[in-house]
C-alpha cells in the first residue's frame, strides 16, 4: 500500500479538510447563485464559480477530502438550501466537480512550484467545464422528443454549449480560478496547515503525480456522471411503454382513478376515526 | 421615471448580505408550521422521486400540466421564501428563452417553441418539486429522512452543519469585506474606464478577503471536528444503534398517506384525461 504510506492526514484531519472545503465553497457558490450575471454583447460575464477555493485547498491538503467537501458544499448550500435541487443533474455536477478538483490536487506535488499550480488549476477547471458541457448536451438531446427533427435546435444547442464552455474557460477560468489560485496557494502555504495540525506538503510528503489508475478512476466517475443523465436512454423505452399504455386502455386509467378515490376516502375515514379515538382517550 | 428609480432603489436595498442571510434563514427555519413541513420526510422524498423523475420521460401534455399544477399547489402550501421563487423564475425563463433566441439564428421558427415549452414545463416541474421538498422541510427532518434511506451520514451532517454555520460565515465574510473597503482607496468611477477599474477593484477585494476567511474557517473547522471527536462522532456515525435512536422520531401518519393518495388521484385523473382526449 504505497498510497497509504504516503498519506499524511489522519481520519479526523480529513474530516477537518472536508468541513473546511465544504463551508467555504458552499458560501461562495451561494453568492454565485445569487449574484446576477450581466451581458456585454454576446459575452456573458458571470461570476461562474469560485472554484479557486477547493482548488487551492486540494493543492495544499488531501485532495480527495477537499474535492468531496467542495462538491458536498455546493450540493448542500446552493442546491438544497435554496431549494434548487435538480435531482439526477446534481449527481453529475457533484462528480464533475470532484473529478476536476481531485485531479488538480493530485497534479501538484509541491505547492511552492508556481508553474505547476497554474497548470493544475487551469486543467482542473477545464476538465470540470468540459465534462459538464458534454453532459448538458446529452441532457437536452434526451429531454426533447425528436431532437433532430426540431428545426435549428441541435446546432443551437451545440453552439450555445460550446460557446458557454469557451466563455467560462477563458473568463471564469482565468479570472476566478487561475489568478486567485496563484495568489492564494503560495500565500496560504505553511500558514494554514499548522491550523489543522498538519505538516505542509512538499515534494516528499506529496501524493505522487497523476498515474494511470487515477485517470481510469476519473473516467469511470465521468461515466457514472454521464450515466446519471443517460438514464434517459432507458427512459426513452420507458416513455414508449408508458405512452402506449396510457393511450390504449381508458379502462386502466378509470381503474386508477377509482382506486385512488377509494384510497383517499378510506384514509379520510381512518384519519377521522383516529382523531376521534385520540379525543376519547384524552 | 420616478417609479423606475424607486424600483431600482428597492432592488438595491434588498440585495444586501443581511437580506440574503435573512431570506436563507427564513427559508430554512421560518416555516415549520406548514402542511408540507409536518409531513413525514420519507414520504415526501418518495413523492419527490416520482415527481422529479417521471416528467423527464413522459411527453404527454396533460400529464405534464397536471404535475406542474400539483407542484405549484405544494409550493404554495410550503410557503417558500420569495427570493427562492424569484431565482427559480429567472433561472427557468432565461435558460429556455436564450435557447430559443439562439435556435432562431440557426433557422428555427415558431415550431421550435412547442418542444421548448415542453422542456420548460419539465424543468419547472422538477425544480418546483425540489423547492417544495427541500425548502419546505426543516433541515433536521430532511437529513433524518435522507439518513433513513441510507444516505451517508456525512451528507446529513453536512446539511445540519451548513444551516448552522452559514449565518456566521456570511457575517464574517461581510466584516472582512468591510474592513478591506475601509482600508482601501477605490478608483474613481463614473466614466467607462473608471467603472471597469472600479469593478476590477471590487472583484479583487472579494478574492483577497477569502484569504483571511480561509484561515479563520480552518481554525473553526478544527474546533468543530475536535468537538465532534470528543463526542465519538466517527464511531456513532456508523453505529446501527445510534442511527436507530436518531430515527425513532420519524412516524408515518394518516396525513402522510392522504397526501400521497391525493397526489396519486390527481395524476391518475390526468392519465384518464389524456386517454379520453
Amino acid at each position: 500500500m504505497e498510497f497509504a504510506k504516503r498519506q499524511t492526514a489522519t481520519q479526523s484531519q480529513k474530516l477537518m479538510i472536508f468541513v473546511l472545503s465544504m463551508a467555504l465553497y458552499g458560501l461562495a457558490t451561494l453568492f454565485t447563485e445569487l449574484i446576477p450575471s450581466f451581458q456585454a454583447g454576446i459575452v456573458e460575464f458571470s461570476v461562474e464559480f469560485f472554484l479557486f477555493i477547493p482548488l487551492s485547498l486540494a493543492m495544499l491538503f488531501d485532495p480527495l477530502s477537499a474535492a468531496l467537501g467542495a462538491a458536498t458544499g455546493e450540493l448542500v448550500f446552493s442546491e438544497i438550501m435554496l431549494g434548487q435541487f435538480g435531482g439526477l443533474g446534481e449527481l453529475e455536477k457533484f462528480l464533475t466537480v470532484t473529478i476536476g478538483v481531485y485531479l488538480a490536487g493530485r497534479m501538484v506535488s509541491d505547492p511552492r512550484n508556481r508553474r505547476m499550480v497554474g497548470i493544475a488549476a487551469f486543467t482542473g477547471t477545464g476538465l470540470q467545464l468540459l465534462m459538464s458541457m458534454l453532459v448538458d448536451i446529452f441532457k437536452v438531446q434526451f429531454a426533447v422528443e425528436d431532437f433532430e427533427a426540431v428545426a435549428g435546435l441541435p446546432e443551437s444547442v451545440f453552439a450555445t454549449e460550446g460557446f458557454a464552455f469557451l466563455n467560462d474557460l477563458l473568463f471564469s477560468g482565468v479570472l476566478f480560478c487561475l489568478l486567485p489560485t496563484l495568489y492564494l496557494v503560495p500565500k496560504l502555504y505553511g500558514k494554514i496547515e499548522p491550523l489543522l495540525g498538519m505538516r505542509p506538503r512538499d515534494g516528499k510528503t506529496g501524493f505522487g503525480g497523476v498515474n494511470v489508475k487515477i485517470v481510469v478512476g476519473a473516467c469511470v466517475a465521468f461515466a457514472a456522471a454521464a450515466g446519471a443523465e443517460l438514464l434517459a436512454t432507458s427512459g426513452i423505452s420507458l416513455f414508449e411503454w408508458e405512452a402506449g399504455w396510457a393511450g390504449s386502455s381508458t379502462a386502466l386509467a378509470v381503474g386508477m382513478v377509482a382506486a385512488a378515490v377509494i384510497v383517499v376516502i378510506a384514509l379520510l375515514v381512518l384519519k377521522a376515526r383516529a382523531e376521534k379515538g385520540e379525543t376519547v382517550q384524552k | 421615471m420616478k417609479t423606475k428609480k424607486k424600483l431600482s432603489e428597492t432592488i438595491y436595498d434588498k440585495f444586501s448580505i443581511d437580506f440574503l442571510r435573512n431570506q436563507v434563514l427564513k427559508n430554512a427555519y421560518g416555516n415549520d408550521d406548514t402542511v408540507i413541513a409536518k409531513l413525514d420526510p420519507r414520504i415526501l422524498l418518495v413523492w419527490y422521486l416520482f415527481i422529479g423523475l417521471v416528467p423527464w420521460f413522459v411527453d404527454d401534455i396533460w400529464f405534464l400540466m397536471a404535475c406542474f399544477l400539483l407542484v405549484m399547489v405544494t409550493t404554495k402550501l410550503a410557503r417558500v421564501a420569495g427570493l427562492v421563487l424569484l431565482l427559480f423564475v429567472v433561472g427557468v425563463f432565461t435558460q429556455t428563452g436564450y435557447l430559443f433566441v439562439v435556435s432562431l439564428f440557426f433557422g428555427g421558427d415558431a415550431s421550435t417553441v412547442i418542444p421548448l415549452l415542453i422542456l420548460t414545463l419539465k424543468v419547472a416541474t422538477c425544480s418546483l418539486a425540489s423547492i417544495t421538498v427541500f425548502s419546505g422541510l426543516d433541515p433536521d427532518r430532511l437529513s433524518n429522512g435522507l439518513m433513513w434511506y441510507g444516505c451517508p451520514e456525512r451528507l446529513s451532517f453536512s446539511i445540519s452543519y451548513a444551516y448552522r454555520i452559514l449565518p456566521m460565515l456570511m457575517e464574517e465574510f461581510q466584516n472582512i469585506l468591510l474592513s478591506y473597503r475601509l482600508r482601501g482607496n477605490p478608483p474613481a468611477s463614473g466614466t467607462l474606464v473608471g467603472n471597469v477599474r472600479y469593478l476590477c477593484y471590487q472583484v479583487n477585494i472579494v478574492m483577497h478577503s477569502f484569504y483571511p476567511l480561509m484561515l479563520n474557517t480552518a481554525k473553526r473547522s478544527r474546533t468543530t471536528v475536535e468537538a465532534l471527536e470528543i463526542k465519538g462522532y466517527r464511531y456513532a456515525a456508523v453505529n446501527r444503534e445510534v442511527k436507530k435512536m436518531k430515527l425513532s422520531t420519524l412516524k408515518v401518519t394518516y396525513t402522510d398517506l392522504l397526501f400521497l393518495a391525493v397526489s396519486f388521484l390527481w395524476i391518475a385523473l390526468s392519465v384518464l384525461a389524456s386517454a379520453l382526449f
